[in-house]
């Protein structure tokens, strides 16, 4: 059985595979890329900067995501401002190396409630003092 | 199936009714006959529109279909149907005039704004068109048919009022018809006696009959495209275009009068006209373009041509061999223009000087005087020397061609040109507006007719499929002198200076066998390959029949082929393409019969 293989490979061998290859129908890419590029031909190699910024999209489906949705939340539209962008681009929470957060930082939702005189109160006479 | 029962089923008992179902029908018939649609299509348009028409409109059962199932209807229709869905919009312009006097009849009995009104809520209006094109020439009309194929409503703006732009009209195809049948001529006059043809002596020719026989060529050809046009429902308005706004374009037409069309897409294939010498005004009598060298009246005794590229070329072949005395100015040390390889460059200049044809190379125009009988120009050898004064009866300007944009009011849409005139355009042929598109010599990429042709082809693809297909690595060049000269991919000063190893394999046609019989074997076929891999990168013929033999190399190309599967491919005895294959073989190995 290997001698047969061996023998088979040599076959293949000693016949001429072409480089040519015929690929037959050519199917359509599944995956474009319809974002402007520079035409092959183009002596710059480069498209002007306010290229394609002309308010019409490339796509269909760059229209609809800008069209569906109206405000910060618009995903066509990057602003700095807060509210446009999520959180997690935001970056890393964590303080700098050597560094610490202070409870006091922290906004005045995070911190202990202060207790009011009443409380003080009931906690000393043991809750009498609320019911009487 | 009879289509024509049905309408009469439909029909009710009204006689005029029933006239008036079968006259629309003979509307579709008229779609058909002119083979606008095909018939499988032709069925389900009509039987979609019986249902619409003859149910919704003419109110037998008025609640049978809602607006929502028309519409799923119409979105489930290929495309040519939906359009013909349409149709009671598009009738009354298609509708031969024969047929006018009844067609008031016909829309008094089928009532038929309620009909309009169902498909103007769902669907474009009539006038707004899918793709308009502006300009008719190789670009614009080979774009018009393919968008008619793809089932586009089309639209086609030509003002010169004969389509087929400069490439039918003013360039490619009259030339060829001149070089020809002046070539036929000089080889009556010149190439008989080694043949053993003889009692030719004295031979002549009349020049407005050869003028007339390219004109017939020309007339017959642009009329096939009018006709491919009908035959794939192409609109076709003869005017000039403008745009008024980014989907608006106003055409003035040639006739008088003025219109609008509006399109999705709008394609710009307005292309190229021939580029001016500073400081010579073109006459088209004495100082010519191309345009008047395929024209004149008769043959000038002496004509200069600026510009040895292929225009120049092949201009001064036609009227050389016609009798005139041409000298060929360039300014650089080679002729034929970017691409050709500098070897088949210098075979080819040998053999045109052998011809009679004068060379200045490296030489400067410095100036022309045309106010005497005889045009005078100053020419300067292009690194500084001694000036001097060449006189002509004739000068052929042919020192390249620029992009044509005037009158196509591209401000109003902001659209901004190149340094050279181009409209700048991205990997999908659009411009900076995206639903505009630009294709053929009005944009980059080498001034050529089948560049356009594919480049059309491949933007209605974007449009319609999202894809299309153009290698501009694969460009076939052809000179049509003679002999001709053709090449394809790169050149040998491309390659060294791009530093890519290279290796070329030559054949001459002085060893093959059909070019010693025809006893034509001036030339060359020159391969060259990537040493490593043995893939073809270019190919570069001078010979007889050149230009067609240059289809297989960029077949090659294409499929990316390599010399050795070329020399292993059979090719027939005895043939001239055999030097293309023995070239291969000296590419990868050795010739047999050199």
């Amino acid at each position: 059985m290997n001698a047969t293989k061996v023998l088979r490979q040599a076959t293949a061998h000693a016949e001429r595979m072409p480089s040519i290859r015929f690929v037959g129908k050519r199917p359509i890419p599944e995956h474009i890329d319809h974002t402007p590029k520079p035409h092959p031909a183009s002596p710059t190699g480069a498209l002007p900067a306010n290229f394609a910024k002309h308010g019409s999209h490339t796509s269909f489906s760059s229209y609809r995501d800008h069209a569906q949705q109206f405000g910060p939340l618009r995903k066509t539209i990057h602003t700095a401002n807060i509210g446009s962008t999520p959180g997690a681009a935001l970056g890393d929470v964590s303080p700098p190396k050597g560094q610490y957060f202070d409870r006091h930082h922290l906004p005045g939702k995070f911190r202990r409630t202060a207790i009011s005189v009443d409380e003080m109160e009931a906690l000393e006479s043991g809750g009498a003092s609320m019911v009487a | 199936m009879d289509i024509c029962s049905w309408a009469r089923q439909i029909a009710s008992g009204s006689r005029e009714e029933a006239l008036s179902e079968i006259l629309q029908y003979m509307q579709l018939e008229f779609f058909h006959s002119n083979n606008m649609v095909f018939s499988p299509e032709l069925e389900v348009s009509v039987r979609s529109w019986i249902l619409t028409v003859g149910e919704v409109d003419r109110g037998v059962d008025r609640k049978k279909l809602w607006h929502s199932e028309i519409f799923l209807l119409k979105q489930n229709l290929p495309p040519l149907p939906r359009r013909l869905f349409e149709f009671t919009m598009l009738s009354s312009r298609i509708m031969p005039r024969a047929a006018a006097p009844v067609r008031s009849a016909l829309k008094a009995h089928t009532n038929l704004p309620r009909f309009v009104q169902f498909s103007r809520a769902y669907a474009s209006s009539a006038d707004e068109k899918d793709l308009v094109i502006i300009g008719g020439g190789v670009a614009g009309y080979v774009a018009a048919i393919k968008a008619g194929q793809e089932g586009l409503k089309v639209t086609c703006i030509e003002k010169r009022g004969v389509l087929g732009g400069t490439c039918l009209n003013v360039g490619c195809i009259p030339s060829k018809s001149l070089l020809n049948n002046s070539h036929m001529y000089h080889a009556i006059k010149h190439d008989t006696k080694q043949r053993g043809i003889v009692g030719v002596e004295g031979v002549s020719f009349d020049l407005a009959k050869m003028m007339k026989a390219k004109d017939t060529s020309v007339t017959s050809l642009t009329n096939g495209i009018e006709f491919l046009f009908k035959k794939n429902g192409v609109e076709y308005l003869k005017g000039a275009g403008s745009f008024v706004n980014e989907h608006e374009i106003k055409v003035d037409l040639n006739d008088g009068g003025e219109t609008s069309v509006s399109g999705k897409n709008i394609i710009i294939a307005t292309g190229s006209e021939a580029t001016p010498f500073p400081g010579l005004e073109i006459d088209e009598q004495r100082v010519i373009t191309s345009t008047g060298a395929l024209s004149l009246e008769k043959v000038p005794e002496s004509m200069v041509v600026i510009g040895g590229g292929i225009i120049g070329l092949e201009m001064g072949s036609v009227w050389s061999r016609l009798g005139s005395k041409v000298t060929v100015v360039e300014f650089l040390n080679q002729i034929g223009g970017p691409g050709m390889d500098a070897e088949i460059s210098k075979a080819s200049l040998k053999t045109l000087k052998k011809q009679g044809i004068d060379f200045k190379l490296g030489t400067k125009v410095l100036g022309g005087d045309p106010s005497g009988d005889k045009i005078k120009l100053q020419v300067d050898a292009a690194k500084g020397g001694k000036e001097e004064t060449i006189e002509a009866d004739v000068v052929l300007v042919a020192i390249g061609r620029r992009p044509y944009t005037a009158g196509l009011g591209l401000e109003n849409i902001g659209m901004e040109l190149d340094e050279r005139s181009r409209v700048i355009i991205d990997q999908e042929y659009r411009t900076k507006v995206p639903h505009i598109r630009c294709i053929g010599d009005v944009t980059f990429g080498p001034m050529l007719a089948h560049k356009a042709e594919e480049e059309a082809v491949a933007a209605v693809e974007y449009i319609s499929k999202g894809y299309g297909h153009v290698n501009y690595g694969v460009i076939p060049s052809v000179m049509y002198t003679y002999p001709e000269v053709a090449w394809v991919g790169q050149n040998e000063a491309e390659l060294k200076a791009s530093d890519t190893a290279y290796r070329i394999g030559t054949f001459p046609f002085s060893a093959n066998s059909r070019a010693k019989t025809n006893l034509d074997t001036e030339g060359m076929v020159k391969i060259i390959a990537c040493p490593e891999t043995d893939r073809l990168l270019g190919v570069h013929i001078i010979g007889p029949n050149a230009g067609e033999m240059i289809a297989e190399a960029a077949l090659a190309l294409e499929y990316g082929a390599s010399s050795e599967d070329i020399a292993r491919t059979c090719h027939a005895h005895p043939t001239l393409s055999e030097a293309f294959k023995e070239a291969a073989m000296a590419t990868y190995s050795k010739a047999i019969h050199f």
